[in-house]
């Protein structure tokens, strides 16, 4: 087994991976921006260098200064976590160079399915159904698209080609709004990938987020841990992830179907380590390919809480060389697993991030509940990095006692110092959609912020105004005494003062 | 001490007697109040039921978060309740100035000074946290005065721009 991996990134995912590291003996290094010196991945780490200025370009992105330590230091591979330099072909061919392994897929791989247009190319050669929209590669001019966009029909999607993560991606009504629409496309794209080609894809109304969990080792084996729904979703971001998918439900064949298409997309583009292949399913249980993600995704946990597998002792193992740990039928789902993303964004105030300093956390814990987390008190929550601090997973032995854990762990979650969405969360897991697991993409967009007016609310009005009067009065008082209060030593400082008259 | 909180329209009368008395409507309460570790997170005993919320001041009102729940609270005392009905204060200014609601990155100002803008239409777009957010006009008027340009850096709540 490896003896040392640097891992090339920072906050939740970065000390995620140093546990796996820990718990297989392989010595971890850290590197970090001037933004982080004091993150716990630097201080979980073996080993720490830094990198550069706060900003991303001179830090987490230099590709060349990471491979450059990582040869210095020693290890012997890179783990890139996702984000950052997780999708980039050139970059693991980098390292394939320097003599160092990529904790990934083969760089062919990661082009192949890293232009999102390419991708659906790919695996529509191989048989897949892919949601309609502007086929074939190559970069498109606007007046092409807007050419090519009544044929594909309204509603529709502009997608960034190197996109990811809901950057680059806006939703086009009319032809009349489109120009606009593919002009801030562009600069977002732009500015998040240093690209600014988009394509075109129909806009599945109704339509449910389910994404499959894909292993495959160097010796040709591939298997599928199972499905996550990721419908719960704002502006293309998610929020909530789950498994099993209340959306596939009993529908067994349709899992099998899907699992199987899964594994044939990876294949067609010779895929080796963890993946994540995403589809759009429709009312009428009809499934289209939307895009894969050639890397660990953040809602990997899920999928480890209902298979009791470790994805990213997995990732490691395969990119030693070594067989996967299990066949596919040996693949068994118990229970059920929700993660929620606690975002520092403000669900009061349009979702606005929030900066700051955390000056309190206090996690959830008990049965059942897990955090992965990167922050601490005096944590500085800093405009440069996602808004991403923490993910809050549960499991239960069925979805409903899930969604109580859930609601418990929610509750007991203090942070304070910034905002966070975990109020968005506690709503969330109040609404008749959720709880009956009837919810496509639109319901957060459609739904939130009507379902504010919550259940109990006219019981706590009490409790409210109470707080806050003796909060406002406290603070009355207090600024009375400020300037009230006669200047006055304590007698104790009187006592210890050394001018005072001694006898 | 007597004061008036409103909560989603509705008022509340509540007196203060002393540190554990509360006077609420016709009851007595007993209460216990605690800041946890200096936050703005307080827990509350209230005739003995513990309840814990965060409680953010916003200019004139407080933001209550109790139970993942919202309470935007109007707390006066009985002086700034007649005032208020006298209708001496809180007559709406007639300048809107826009504000950065996050630190970012100036992207684009896309109104110049003196221009009309219609509400709703895009003033600013700011970058933080990777994701670059449009800043719209709240109401129709005239952009009176820019005070930042493309690429600069801005502080939280840093003004942009004035309408009038």
């Amino acid at each position: 087994m490896f003896k040392k991996i640097l891992i090339a990134n920072r906050g939740e995912i970065a000390v995620r991976i140093q546990r796996a590291c820990r718990e297989l003996g392989i010595e971890t290094v850290a590197v970090f921006s001037e933004a982080d010196r004091q993150a716990l991945h630097v201080r979980y780490a073996d080993e720490a260098y830094p990198l550069g200025p706060a900003p991303s370009r001179d830090s987490y992105l230099r590709g060349d200064k990471i491979i450059d330590i990582a040869r210095k230091c020693g290890a012997e591979a890179i783990h890139p976590g996702y984000g950052f330099l997780a999708e980039r072909a050139d970059f693991a061919a980098a390292c394939a160079d320097a003599g160092l392994v990529f904790i990934g897929p083969k760089p062919s791989s990661i082009a192949a399915m890293g232009d999102k247009a390419a991708a659906r190319a790919t695996v529509a050669k191989a048989g897949v159904t892919v949601v309609p929209g502007t086929e074939g590669q190559g970069a498109l001019r606007d007046e092409e698209l807007l050419a090519l966009a009544p044929k594909i029909g309204f509603p529709l999607l502009i997608k960034a080609t190197a996109g990811g993560g809901g950057k680059g991606m806006r939703e086009v009504k009319t032809l009349e709004e489109m120009p606009d629409l593919l002009q801030s496309a562009r600069r977002e794209a732009e500015a998040a990938f240093g690209d600014s080609n988009v394509y075109l894809e129909k806009l599945v109304e109704g339509a449910h987020h389910v994404e499959f969990q894909i292993l495959a080792d160097q010796l040709g084996n591939v298997i599928h841990l199972g499905e996550r729904e990721c419908s719960i979703q704002r502006r293309h971001q998610k929020l909530i992830e789950e498994s099993p998918s209340p959306t596939l439900g009993n529908n067994e064949s349709l899992r099998r179907r899907m699992g199987e298409v899964a594994v044939q997309a990876a294949r067609s583009v010779d895929y080796t380590n963890a993946g994540t292949i995403e589809f759009l399913v429709d009312n009428d249980c009809n499934f289209y390919f939307l895009e894969m993600n050639t890397r660990l995704q953040v809602e990997h946990p899920v999928t480890e809480m209902v298979t009791g597998l470790d994805i990213v002792a997995e990732q490691i193992r395969i990119a030693y060389g070594l067989p996967l740990s299990h066949r596919q039928e040996e693949i068994r789902w118990r229970g059920a697993a929700i993660e929620c993303r606690i975002n520092t964004e403000d669900p009061y105030n349009n979702f606005v991030p929030s900066a700051g300093r955390i000056t309190l956390t206090q996690m959830p814990t008990g049965p059942g509940v897990r955090v992965d987390t990167g922050v601490h008190i005096g944590y500085e929550v800093t405009p440069y990095y996602d808004p991403l601090i923490a993910k809050l997973i549960v499991w239960g032995e069925t979805r409903t006692q899930a969604i109580v854990r859930l609601r418990r762990a929610l509750e007991e979650y203090r942070i304070a110092g910034v905002r966070t969405n975990i109020p968005f969360h506690q709503s969330m897991m109040a609404t008749y959609p959720f709880l009956t697991g009837n919810y496509d993409t639109r319901f957060v967009e459609e739904q939130f912020p009507s379902i504010d007016a919550a259940e109990n609310r006219e019981l706590y009005l009490d409790i409210a105004a109470l707080l806050a009067v003796l909060v406002a009065h406290r603070e009355t008082e207090r600024r009375s005494q400020v300037y009230s209060r006669p200047v006055r030593r304590s007698n104790w400082k009187w006592a210890a003062c050394p001018d005072r008259p001694r006898r | 001490m007597k004061y008036i909180a409103e909560i989603d329209g509705l008022e509340f009368l509540l007196e203060i007697l002393d540190e554990h008395h509360v006077r609420f409507g016709k009851e007595i309460i007993e209460v216990d109040l605690a800041a946890v570790s200096g936050q703005p997170l307080y827990s509350l005993l209230a005739n003995g039921e513990s309840y814990e919320g965060y409680v953010y001041t916003d200019e004139d009102v407080l933001q209550v978060l109790l139970l993942g729940q919202f309470f935007s609270v109007r707390v006066m005392d009985e002086r700034e309740k007649r005032l208020r009905t006298s209708g001496l204060v809180g007559a709406a200014s007639g300048e809107f100035t826009l504000k950065a609601p996050m630190p970012g990155l100036i992207v684009a100002v896309q109104v110049e000074e003196g221009q009309q803008v219609e509400k709703g239409q895009i003033l600013v777009i700011l970058e933080s946290m990777k994701m670059q957010n449009e800043l719209r006009a709240p109401r129709s008027g005239k952009v009176a005065r820019i005070r930042v340009k493309p690429g600069e850096s801005v502080e939280q709540k840093q003004t942009l721009l004035n309408i009038v």
